[in-house]
């Protein structure tokens, strides 16, 4: 007992009592998880007592599995599809915005830079509600896809905007200006150097928007037409506490993670490669791709 | 002998209250090695993006070879920079960020290899084509930024603090090469400093700005030698300004009042009366025994000797209150002085110099002056 | 000199986007919570013209919100579940915060990684993990009889605030911990052996030095994770179900996806709106308050 108290006291070493709190934590954030990606592989129907190893939920059974059940199909095919519009049509117009905010110094500049950080701050149910009553009352926007996609679009701008500024700030107007000052029109000066010097931060957010897709629940739950335009989150929502659901919902989850950890751990590796001959960036990676989703 | 020459006529710039450059009106010419010194602030930095470019005018002309410029943006302007972060594209090899221009110009693909190469070759970086600029030390990034701007041939070069972000040995060996560049390339070279010492060794002539205006335009010795103002007198070296109330000029000098002591100062502003300065250089001022008599001598007491190697710096009270710097070249000769001791000071007529009263406070330096000013001093080579 | 329109060409799509899809539907909710409603199928009728504004149902809202009534047992309920939720996130989260950017050293790679893995699950999938562990046969109730400290299965998911609160901290906390993180990673160690070298303990030294000086990250964390809480519906939904834990959200959600009283739900978005707005303005305050005390400390 005394050792163990020592251990944790003894004033030169390393704060043991919070080293414990730390590693704890750790592990109660992520062993739930884990476990429940266990319990996709149960052989049983119960999400909660252990029958067995099977890969039943993933494609075993004919009627219930993720790669057989034409709802849990649909929900990962939904969330894929959305991320993809989303990053499709949220990081130009965010890149743009950035470029154009950083750059421009006109009197529009400033309401356009506080109206970006709205959507930030703004709780997602007063998004989704007011979303939903003006495609509904005003634009005549049938919800489904479209819909969702609008109002992704919408709350994602602002993090790619956060991050491409950023960028922009530490690169400063220098680079420009040199190409300018050897002859390169404002057009070939933004695509010769400023294209290529954001490039990581471009990349990283396509990274961050993905993840801000695929986790998106509220907004795109009230923007969804019924079953056909469910997401994973949705179905995960919906089916949570259900009596009769089975494992198979851990198994669509369990998909779902596997394919963001994909996605994410290829674009670092893939950010640290193109960001190497970039000095000061490829340290920074980890935090540019991650940090920013807060 | 060659284009290049660069007319500003009654140029300004605000940036919103602040009045950046107020009016200048500064003529180089053509082949001029021209240096424009201030501290920070002054608006030379802002002088310099004008002629660049980047920024527009808010009234005034810049001429360049007679043509006026200011309509014309900065990629068709005959002018090119070199940046004090020296702004190398860190996504291009050092080949690449030298062609950048030349291939803006459409050069053929095989002159732009000739020419690149030959002007690496002439900054002495033959073979570093292939680097990229994270994988070359700070000087030859500065001779990078320099080839990149040279290769165009541009009719003028302007260069904001090329050497700022350099230590100070490497600087002092940049100096030489870049007066040398500029001799062997001919163009005009616009050259932005704080650094006195830098303007003075490498310029054909230098302007002195402080708050947006030009104090004085003139070659180094005789900025040296004769400011014309208290900020240029103060900013160039070490000073020793005193306020004196000026009698006019009679015979060759102006006679002035220092407290109870009469002063004749022969060079200047002669003729000038009342309130104003006179200023006389450290190493133009003789320290004499207490004994000594004649004219142009005050009376003081040594407060400080400090030793500096090559030469030694006194500091003596004069009877007036007014602190004086004297510098002597340890040359064997001169005898050694006590801390303590009565002296008679000597500022020679043709040494002491009438300026225009300048603004308050910009006067007689504080023993803290004196004592930061010591450890900067740079001793002229013996 | 770049041509007048360059820049601002490219900002134009994306400021136009947010104008209409941003702020004309913020506008759009007013015009619900201030219009009326078509009496036959109850479908909201809303007033675009401010002159033509009706107050009836934001009244009858407001009422409710008075002591004793619906939405006063609601907010209270809401604001208690926050601010436990919050303050057990700081409980948490500082001190792994803290240990991350002052002791962690070999082990600093991997613990990032681990606190970031959250982030890239999605936050439903966490809700799913604790209600497979938290139903009458989960792990929980099956460790806690094992351990002797129950003897019958507790119905965790049948509309406990305990659970919904420990839910709360654990969808938050991670959230919290980077940016304090990054905050207290900024700190100046020196500034720190310097409160050593003075003679304060290194309990003093954290009391006296490290948490002021990393008072506006707490602040600022906490708000971080406060907005979106008081938005949240989906997390008692899950956990709870029950109405005896509903909390704001939850009431909006039930306007809107359930009732077909949507004007009384647009009012009640415009409240919590409201609400916030104060909440983030006292924040603004405090924290340009605190950095202008620093530049005048430091003149």
């Amino acid at each position: 007992m005394r050792r163990v108290r020592d251990w944790f006291a003894n004033p030169w070493g390393r704060p043991r009592a919070l080293g414990t709190i730390t590693w704890l934590y750790m592990a109660w954030s992520i062993v739930p998880v884990l476990i429940a990606i266990l319990f996709s592989f149960n052989d049983g129907r119960s999400r909660s007592v252990w029958q067995g190893f099977s890969t039943r939920w993933y494609w075993g059974d004919p009627n219930l599995s993720v790669f057989h059940d034409p709802a849990a199909k649909s929900a990962l095919e939904q969330s894929l599809r959305l991320a993809g519009l989303d990053m499709l049509f949220a990081v130009p117009l965010g890149v743009g915005l950035a470029i154009g905010l950083t750059r421009w110094r006109g009197y529009g500049a400033k309401p356009v830079n506080y109206l970006m950080l709205f959507p930030l701050v703004t709780p997602e149910i007063v998004m989704g509600v007011s979303l939903l009553l003006v495609f509904v009352l005003l634009y005549g926007i049938a919800l489904g896809t479209e819909a969702q996609v609008l109002g992704q679009v919408t709350f994602s701008i602002s993090y790619v905007v956060i991050i491409v500024r950023g960028r922009l700030l530490s690169i400063g107007p220098e680079y420009e200006e040199a190409a300018r000052d050897l002859g390169a029109s404002p057009l070939a000066a933004f695509r010769l150097v400023l294209v290529p010097l954001l490039a990581p931060a471009v990349f990283a957010s396509f990274i961050v928007v993905f993840a801000l897709s695929i986790d998106d629940f509220v907004v795109t739950d009230y923007l969804s037409a019924g079953s056909p335009t469910q997401t994973v989150p949705i179905a995960i929502y919906s089916n949570a506490r259900g009596g009769t659901t089975t494992p198979a919902l851990n198994a669509l989850a369990t998909v779902m993670v596997v394919v963001t950890l994909l996605a994410v751990g290829l674009a670092y590796f893939v950010y640290r490669w193109a960001a190497r001959s970039q000095p000061g960036t490829s340290g920074r990676a980890l935090n540019e791709i991650t940090a920013l989703e807060v | 002998m060659s284009t290049g020459a660069v007319e500003l006529v009654h140029l300004r710039k605000q940036f919103g209250e602040v009045t950046a450059v107020d009016g200048i009106d500064v003529s180089i010419e053509a082949g001029e090695f021209f240096s424009l010194l201030g501290p920070s602030g002054c608006g030379k930095t802002t002088t310099l993006r004008l002629i660049a470019g980047f920024e527009r005018p808010d009234d005034g002309k810049i001429l360049l070879d007679g043509a006026d410029m200011a309509a014309t943006p900065p990629h068709r302007r005959k002018v090119n920079t070199v940046f004090q972060s020296y702004a190398l594209f860190p996504h291009l090899d050092v080949f690449d960020n030298v062609a950048f221009g030349l291939r803006r110009a459409h050069v053929k693909k095989a002159h732009v290899r000739t020419r690149v190469l030959n002007v690496l070759e002439a900054v002495r970086l033959g073979g570093y084509e292939k680097r990229k600029p994270g994988q070359l030390s700070g000087g030859q990034q500065q001779r990078v930024a320099l080839a990149r701007a040279l290769v165009l041939e541009p009719k003028v070069l302007l260069l904001d603090e090329p050497l700022g972000a350099l230590d100070a040995k490497l600087r002092k060996a940049l100096q030489l090469e870049l007066k040398g560049i500029q001799e062997g390339f001919g163009i005009t070279f616009v050259y932005v400093t704080h650094d006195q010492e830098e303007a003075l060794t490498m310029s054909d002539r230098i302007a002195v700005m402080s708050g947006g205006h030009v104090e004085q335009i003139a070659p180094p010795e005789q900025m040296y030698e004769e400011p014309e103002t208290v900020f240029v007198a103060d900013f160039l070296g070490v000073s020793n300004l005193m306020k004196v109330t000026a009698e006019g000029a009679e015979g060759g000098a102006c006679r002035t009042r220092l407290g109870d002591f009469s002063l004749r100062a022969g060079c200047g502003e002669i003729g000038r009366q009342g309130e104003t300065h006179v200023v006389i250089r450290p190493e133009r001022v003789v320290i004499e025994a207490y004994e000594a008599s004649g004219e142009n001598r005050v009376p003081g007491m040594i407060e400080r000797v400090v030793y500096h190697g090559a030469s030694d710096q006194l500091v003596v009270r004069l009877a007036t209150g007014d602190l004086v710097q004297a510098l002597f070249v340890r040359d064997g000769t001169s005898r050694e002085w006590a801390q303590g001791t009565a002296v008679q000071v000597h500022l020679p007529v043709e040494a002491l110099r009438v300026l225009p009263p300048g603004p308050a406070g910009g006067g007689v330096p504080t023993p803290q002056d004196v004592a930061l000013d010591a450890t900067a001093l740079e001793v002229p080579a013996s | 000199m770049t041509r007048r329109w360059f820049w601002p060409s490219f900002a134009l799509p994306g400021a136009v986007w947010l104008v209409l899809l941003f702020l004309v539907p913020t506008y759009a909710v007013v015009a619900v919570a201030f219009g009326t409603v078509d009496p036959i199928f109850q479908n909201p009728v809303p007033a675009w013209n401010p002159l033509d504004w009706q107050f009836d149902t934001m009244r009858s809202v407001l009422a409710e919100f008075e002591p004793g009534h619906t939405f006063w047992i609601v907010s209270v309920r809401t604001l208690a579940y926050v601010a436990l939720s919050v303050a057990g996130c700081l409980l948490i989260g500082y001190p792994v915060a803290y240990y991350l950017a002052r002791h962690a050293r070999r082990t600093k790679g991997i613990l990032l990684v681990l606190l970031i893995v959250p982030f890239w699950v999605s936050y439903l999938m966490r809700m799913l993990a604790w209600i497979g562990l938290l139903f009458p046969d989960g792990l929980v109730n099956r460790t806690l009889i094992h351990l002797g400290v129950i003897s019958q299965p507790v119905g965790w998911l049948d509309g406990r605030p305990s659970s919904v609160i420990l839910a709360l901290i654990y969808g938050y906390v991670p959230y919290l911990i980077l940016p304090l993180y990054a905050v207290l990673d900024r700190i100046d160690r020196s500034v720190l052996e310097a409160g050593r070298d003075l003679g304060a303990s290194p309990i003093r030294t954290f009391f006296h030095v490290t948490l002021p000086l990393s008072r506006n990250g707490i602040l600022a964390a906490s708000v971080l994770i406060t907005l979106p809480m008081f938005g949240d519906y989906y997390t008692n939904d899950v956990i709870s179900g029950s109405p005896h834990t509903s909390m704001i959200g939850n009431q909006i959600n039930l306007y809107f996806q359930g009732g077909t009283q949507k004007t009384v739900g647009a009012c009640l978005v415009i409240v919590l709106s409201v609400f916030l707005a104060l909440l983030m303005s006292y924040y603004l305050w405090v924290t340009v308050r605190a950095s202008a005390e620093t530049k005048e400390s430091l003149l």
